[in-house]
């Protein structure tokens, strides 16, 4: 029985499902980290996911959609910059707004592009960007069947999130942007005397952010899915708000964290295929990912400490 | 914002009310301003999109009646909201505390069978509001003891609530046959409509009464709304609960646990969506299924907020969404218009409430005109 769960395919399947929740969390990390709470990412995922299917339907190249899926990620978390920073609106009441605001606009948008409610037309979805034989026998061709099936069957935006996670960590903690941009979540009135703008060293942040959800959006329809469904990110930007505050407020530390979720899910979903064998309904596999969050989130917060300013509004005067 | 100096005491007495008014009808009327001009940009007409949705909404009786019966679980899950709010915590997850609430009241009223109204009706709405506060405890206690965030584990928990009750219905609570669903509630368990009080001979000297889907939840709700009105003003729980939300250190300061206060908040919130899943189900369906709640939970954030998450306030805003909602369908079909549009605005009157000095601005102009007038 084993044999069935512990595959390679489980740890892949990992790693692709932790894709958007890592890059998201690691968008929610950098907007954090300058002082803004996103708690839109849930919505902006869904804009980039919808827009991301749109152009791909109206062009067929995949690539367009990751561009179109960005910036729609972009633009949406504008108006969550503009709220947020510049109107010093409550940070968590406007990021609802947005998520409500995604939701309604790509329902909208379904039925006036496309005349009917639920899913899209399925699109041409990028695929794997390696292709390597696993030929022989033998230990080594066994391990290499592994080490294939586990690292080197993914799309691009799967190795793009890893770079991205790298990259991130090395700005936030050895850039002068970084110092920064850590500072501004911190203690704004400081790097605001040292003469910095914190209202646009917030707004990149935020802007940034939008287009990490964005990716996320892509990833999900136009390598994953190849189509898009209303709401079908169904709680997916939460989990990444989740695994920013378990990964530490760090790039690297929640692109791990989303592996953990992946992990979780990965599994949940293989358990389903043995339903005959261990009798338990298909709605408690599906909690899983729901109740870790909430382990993980009760676990780990005493010992976390989030970014002194998150959440408060800046003042210049 | 400083107080009118100029005029009466009656005369400031309305400005205050203005002052606190004028924010969330201004937010109300920037939303549907800005809706129109999506309907418009989408080639629709507006106007006949808003001509179906008034008719869709107030245009007779019946759909009056639509109406309250929408606004019935949004007064409820906007109090819920509110009253979380007012302690400075954001029951984003409502909509699990709803389902628990639905599901506890089908399964006693199921258990119930067929009895008198005046034993299943009480005893239903108790479970589901014991439901919701249970459902609400465990976000509660590790807001409290440990600072987990209410907003990831609410919403949580309103996933695993959703599965929950989608298990159930799907198994164990499952009537015989092919429908996910349960078997239908005995009448006894059930709200009956509003109409049902009159007789015919009323109902025909006086149409106004032929509310057509509105049930008995509107007087749950409205009573909910003073009973935590008062609560809120008269009460030591409910003046803990404001300071805890004004200020957390100096209530803690004054000797007031915020922990158990933080508790006792979302347990009430809970309570209070806890009963709105109730009348759903008592009410409108008559049972339990999947997807027996169209987001009412979520609406209720923009609900409360309209309110500016005042108990009495939330009357007038519910009733706002539940005409937006209750007109949505009439909108699509007459006048082609995907109801997605009602969302948009529910979202946008969010931005704009949360967005106050936007709105402030078209407030002051108001007063000072307001002002020179009254001198």
């Amino acid at each position: 029985m084993l044999d069935s769960i512990i595959t390679p395919d489980l740890f892949a399947a990992a790693i692709r499902i932790a894709t958007p929740l890592a890059l998201a969390a690691i968008g929610g990390t950098i907007c954090e980290r300058s002082g803004v709470v996103n708690i839109a990412l849930e919505g902006i995922m869904l804009t980039g996911a919808f827009f991301g299917t749109a152009v791909v339907l109206a062009t067929g190249e995949p690539w367009l959609g990751v561009i179109a899926a960005v910036v729609a990620g972009i633009s949406i978390s504008a108006v969550h910059a503009f709220a947020s920073i510049n109107l010093r609106s409550d940070q968590t009441v406007s990021g609802t707004a947005i998520n409500l605001l995604a939701l309604g606009v790509t329902g909208f948008l379904m039925k006036l592009w496309y005349g009917h409610p639920g899913t899209t037309d399925q699109i041409k979805t990028l695929g794997s960007v390696f292709n390597f034989e696993a030929p022989g026998g033998g230990v080594l061709a066994e391990v290499w069947r592994w080490v294939n099936a586990i690292l080197f069957t993914h799309s691009p935006i799967v190795y793009l999130a890893i770079i991205i996670a790298i990259v991130a960590q090395w700005a936030v903690f050895k850039t002068r942007w970084g110092l920064r941009l850590r500072a501004l979540g911190e203690h704004p009135r400081a790097v605001d005397t040292v003469g910095v703008n914190v209202a646009r060293g917030r707004w990149i942040a935020v802007l940034m952010s939008g287009a990490l959800a964005g990716l996320a959006g892509a990833n999900l329809t136009i390598e994953q899915v190849g189509s898009f469904t209303e709401n079908m990110t169904n709680g997916r930007g939460f989990i990444a708000l989740a695994a920013n505050i378990f990964g530490r407020w760090t790039p690297i530390g929640s692109y791990l964290a989303s592996l953990l979720f992946g992990f979780a899910d990965a599994l949940q979903i293989k358990l389903q295929i043995l339903r005959g064998v261990i009798n338990v309904p298909p709605q408690f596999f599906q909690m899983l990912p729901y109740i870790l969050t909430v382990v993980v989130v009760a676990g780990v917060i005493g010992r976390a400490v989030a970014p002194a300013a998150s959440g408060v509004p800046y003042r210049k005067d | 914002m400083s107080e009118p100096r100029e005029g009466t005491v009656v005369q400031r007495r309305w400005m205050t009310i203005l002052q606190k008014a004028g924010t969330p009808v201004i937010s109300a009327l920037l939303a549907i301003a800005v809706g129109s001009i999506i309907i418009w940009a989408s080639g629709y007409d507006p106007l006949a999109a808003f001509a179906a949705l008034f008719k869709g909404s107030f245009g007779s009786p019946k759909a009056v009646g639509d109406t309250l019966l929408k606004s019935t679980p949004l007064i409820l899950t906007g109090l819920a909201v509110a009253y979380g709010f007012r302690a400075g915590l954001f029951n984003i997850g409502a909509e699990g505390q709803l389902f628990m609430g639905g599901l506890a009241a089908t399964a006693v009223g199921l258990a119930l069978g067929a009895t008198s109204w005046w034993i299943s009706v009480p005893l239903m709405l108790l479970a589901a509001m014991l439901a919701g506060a249970a459902w609400a405890f465990i976000p509660a206690l590790l807001k409290a003891r440990i600072g987990a965030h209410e907003v990831i584990t609410t919403m949580m928990f309103t996933y695993i609530g959703r599965y929950f009750v989608s298990y159930l219905v799907n198994g164990p609570m499952k009537e015989p046959g092919n429908i996910p669903q349960t078997p239908a509630l005995d009448p006894s368990a059930q709200l009956p409509r509003i109409a049902t009080l009159f007789s015919e001979g009323a109902r025909e000297a006086l149409p106004i009464l032929n509310l057509g889907r509105a049930h008995m939840g509107i007087f749950v709700a409205l009573i909910a709304a003073v009973v935590i009105w008062l609560i809120l003003k008269y009460t030591t729980l409910g003046f803990e609960n404001r300071a805890v939300g004004f200020n957390r250190w100096a209530s803690e300061t004054a000797g007031i646990s915020v922990q158990w206060t933080t508790v006792k908040a979302l347990c009430i919130s809970g309570v209070l969506a806890g009963l709105a899943g109730a009348t759903e189900v008592m009410g409108v369906h008559h049972r339990l299924f999947d997807q027996f709640s169209s987001g009412f939970g979520f609406t209720g954030i923009a609900v409360a907020l309209l309110a500016k998450n005042h108990p009495l306030g939330v009357i007038p805003a519910a009733l706002l969404f539940g005409a937006l909602s209750a007109g949505a369908t009439t909108m699509q079909f007459e006048a082609k218009v995907p109801q997605d549009i009602i969302q948009i605005i529910q979202a946008l009157v969010i931005f704009f409430v949360a967005a106050e000095e936007i709105v402030l601005w078209f407030v002051r102009r108001r007063q000072k005109e307001a002002i020179s007038h009254a001198g």
